[in-house]
C-alpha cells in the first residue's frame, strides 16, 4: 500500500528552497504584468540536493531519495525537528520517539511547568529526572542525542540564535500553559497564562518568517476551542464544509471555508483561540504552513520509549490544575478516593492516547501542508462522557481489587454539563493514514500497573488533598459542596450520546 | 485534474466538451473547502464535462490573463472561451446546477 504522504511533492518539502518568481500575492494584489508563461513559473533549490540546480518543484516524495520510509509513512532522512517545551508530558515523550527514528531531535524548555505545578505545591506523581539526567539517559539507553537548550520562548533573540544553529525542517510547538483552571486562578494566572501563549506564539510567527519559512509549524490547540454547542452542530475541523449552507431571510450562502465558531471556556482556552487566528493570519501573510491540532483530552503513560527505564518516563500531574480528567481518576481509584465528576458528569469530551497522540504527532511531522497552507486536524480517538468515563475507570480498577464509588461535586466551572457533542475526524483517518491503537481499557491498565507501584502511590498520597478543586470560575475560592456519591454500575447511562464522524 | 500554465491551452482551450476551471490557492481556506465537492463532480460528469484546478500562485501567466481577483473564481470555458464565471463557495447543489446549466 502507498504511503499516506507519497503523492506530496517539493511543494510541501521544508529542503525546497524558494529561488525565483515568488509573489504569493499573485490573486489580485499583484499589479507585476506577467508576459511569459516563464516569468510566472516559481523556482527552488534543493537545500539537500544542491546539484538540482534551480528547478520547479515537481518531484513527488516516493520519487525523492531523501523521503525513506518509516513505520507511519516516509521520512526525510535525519529530518531536523525542533520541540518547543520539550521538558514536558508530550514534549519529552515526543522527543524520545522522533529520536528513536531517526529524526535528529532539537529543543527548548524553560522549565515554566515544573515552576507552576512547585507554584502550587503540587508534583508530578510519576517522578521525573532533571534535564541533564535526562538527557544523559537517552543517550545511554536509545543512543538519542537532543540538542537541548534553556530557553523562554518568549526570549526572542535567544531563540533566534538556536533556530539558526539548528535550521529546523519541523517546529513542535508545546510551549504554553495548558491549564484551564490554572488560568482562571486569579487576575495574574489568566494574564500569565495568555502572554505564554498569545505573546509566545506571535513572537514564534515572527521568527519562523525571518529564519525558517520553509518548515512546518505543528501547533497544538485543543477540541475546547470548539466549545459544545447546544444545538449538536458538529465539530467540523477548523472550516465549515462547503454544503454547511446558512439561510436568512429568505436567502442562502454557503458557509465553505470560513473558520467555524469558536466558544473557548477559560482564558486558557481564549489564549489558544487567539492562537489560531494568529497562526492562520501569518500562514495568509507570509506563506508560511502550518497544523493547528485541535486535541482531545489526552491521557496515559505508555509508549515504548517512556517505557524502557524509569529515569526516562514523563511527567504525570494529578493535581486541580495541571491533571486531567483519566489521569486523575486513577489516582483517584489507587487511594480509595471517589472519583470526582463536576455538576452532571455528563459533559462529553473528545479523548486520545499518549502513545496515539505520538503517532499522529509523526505523522503530521512527515506531511506538511503547502506553503501558505494553514490546516487544522481534530485529534481524537473516542469520545466519552466524563461520567461514563468514570464507570469505565472503575471497571478497571475491579480488576485490580479496588471498589470505587463516584461522587459529583458542584461544577467550579461555567460550562454546559449537559449537552449533545459531535465531532468530525476525517484528516487524521483518510489523509494521514491514521487508525487507533490504544484502547481507552488498555491505557488505563497501563497507568494502573504503574501508578500501584509502591513509590508512585506514595506520591499520590503525599498529593491528594490538591486533587479536589478549590479554583472556581466565578473567582471565588472554596471547596466544591458534594452533590452525591454512589457505587459504581447502579446508573444507566442517559442523556446525549456522542458522535464521532470518522 | 490540475492545470497549469503550460497544459492550460490543450487542457482548456482545445478541449473538445466544455471545462470548468477552479481557481485555487494554499491558503485560500473557501477553496480547500470546495476541494472535495469538485472531485464528486469531476467523477459524476466523467465524459460530459471536465472539472481542473489551477493554483493562481504557480501559474500567474494565466491567473493575470483571466483577471482573477479573488478566490476561489470559477469560469467555464467552451470552446476555447469563457461563457460563464463566478466566485466564492458553493454547496454542491448549487455547483451542479451551474455546471447543468452552462455545460449541458
Amino acid at each position: 500500500m502507498k504511503s499516506h504522504n507519497a503523492h506530496k511533492t517539493c511543494w510541501n518539502c521544508p529542503a525546497a528552497i524558494f529561488k525565483g518568481n515568488v509573489d504569493f500575492r499573485a490573486c489580485g494584489q499583484s499589479m507585476e504584468d506577467i508576459k511569459s508563461i516563464e516569468e510566472g513559473q516559481i523556482v527552488i533549490e534543493c537545500a539537500r540536493r544542491p546539484e538540482l540546480g534551480h528547478f520547479e518543484p515537481s518531484i513527488t516524495f516516493e520519487q525523492c531519495p531523501e523521503w525513506i520510509p518509516f513505520p507511519y509513512g516516509l521520512m526525510l532522512k535525519d529530518m531536523r525537528v525542533m520541540i518547543l517545551g520539550i521538558d514536558g508530558y508530550l514534549g519529552w515523550t515526543l522527543a524520545l520517539k522522533l529520536g528513536n527514528l531517526g529524526f535528529r531531535v532539537s529543543g527548548i524548555d524553560n522549565f515554566l511547568r515544573r515552576d507552576c505545578v512547585m507554584e502550587k505545591g503540587a508534583h508530578t506523581i510519576v517522578p521525573i529526572e532533571r534535564m541533564t539526567e535526562r538527557l544523559h539517559a537517552a543517550r545511554e539507553v536509545l543512543g538519542i542525542n537532543i540538542n537541548f537548550r534553556r530557553i523562554d520562548l518568549k526570549d526572542r533573540n535567544q531563540l533566534k540564535e538556536f533556530m539558526e544553529e539548528v535550521k529546523p525542517e519541523s517546529i513542535v510547538h508545546y510551549a504554553e500553559i495548558p491549564s484551564a483552571p490554572y488560568s482562571m486562578v486569579d487576575c495574574t494566572h489568566a494574564i500569565r497564562t495568555q502572554e505564554n501563549n498569545v505573546l509566545g506564539t506571535l513572537g514564534l510567527l515572527f521568527l519562523i518568517k525571518d529564519v525558517v519559512p520553509e518548515s512546518c509549524l505543528i501547533k497544538l490547540g485543543t477540541m475546547g476551542e470548539y466549545g459544545s454547542p447546544l444545538t449538536g452542530r458538529p465539530l467540523f475541523e477548523g472550516i465549515f464544509p462547503s454544503d454547511a449552507v446558512m439561510h436568512w431571510e429568505g436567502r442562502e450562502w454557503s458557509l465553505g471555508g470560513e473558520i467555524t465558531p469558536r466558544d473557548p471556556v477559560s482564558f486558557y482556552h481564549v489564549s489558544k483561540v487567539q492562537d489560531t487566528f494568529n497562526v492562520y493570519e501569518a500562514c495568509k501573510y507570509w506563506w508560511l504552513r502550518s497544523y493547528d491540532i485541535m486535541q482531545g483530552v489526552i491521557y496515559g503513560v505508555h509508549t515504548d520509549e517512556v517505557s524502557r527505564d524509569p529515569r526516562l518516563r514523563t511527567r504525570l500531574d494529578i493535581d486541580e490544575w495541571f491533571g486531567t480528567v483519566v489521569n486523575r481518576f486513577v489516582a483517584q481509584a489507587i487511594q480509595d478516593m471517589p472519583l470526582t465528576v463536576y455538576g452532571g458528569g455528563e459533559q462529553i469530551r473528545g479523548f486520545i492516547a499518549l502513545e496515539d497522540a505520538m503517532e499522529c504527532m509523526c505523522r503530521l511531522i512527515v506531511s506538511p501542508p503547502e506553503p501558505g497552507q494553514y490546516d487544522v486536524v481534530n485529534q481524537v480517538s473516542g469520545l466519552h462522557k466524563i461520567s461514563v468515563l468514570a464507570e469505565t475507570v472503575a471497571r478497571v480498577a475491579e480488576t485490580y481489587g479496588l471498589d470505587i464509588r463516584i461522587q459529583r461535586l458542584e461544577n467550579p466551572r461555567v460550562e454546559a454539563d449537559r449537552h449533545p457533542f459531535e465531532v468530525v475526524s476525517t484528516k487524521l483517518p483518510h489523509t494521514l493514514g491514521f487508525t487507533p491503537r490504544v484502547s481507552l481499557e488498555t491505557e488505563i491498565s497501563r497507568m494502573f500497573e504503574l501508578l500501584i507501584k509502591s513509590e508512585i502511590k506514595k506520591r499520590i498520597e503525599e498529593k491528594i488533598h490538591l486533587i479536589l478543586p478549590k479554583t472556581r470560575w466565578d473567582g471565588f475560592k472554596r471547596e466544591s459542596d458534594i452533590l452525591e456519591i454512589y457505587e459504581h454500575g447502579i446508573k444507566k447511562d442517559t442523556g446525549f450520546k456522542p458522535i464521532l464522524d470518522t | 485534474m490540475e492545470i497549469t500554465d503550460r497544459t492550460f491551452e490543450r487542457e482548456v482551450l482545445q478541449a473538445d466538451i466544455p471545462v470548468f476551471v477552479d481557481f485555487w490557492a494554499s491558503w485560500c481556506l473557501p477553496c480547500k473547502a470546495i476541494e472535495g465537492i469538485l472531485g464528486e463532480l469531476e467523477k459524476e460528469f466523467n465524459s460530459q464535462v471536465k472539472v481542473c484546478k489551477m493554483n493562481v500562485d504557480r501559474n500567474r501567466f494565466t491567473a493575470h490573463k483571466y483577471d482573477i481577483f479573488g478566490l476561489p473564481t470559477y469560469i467555464i470555458f467552451k470552446n476555447g472561451s469563457p461563457i460563464f464565471r463566478d466566485m466564492a463557495a458553493k454547496s454542491k447543489k448549487e455547483f451542479k446546477d451551474i455546471i447543468e446549466k452552462y455545460c449541458l
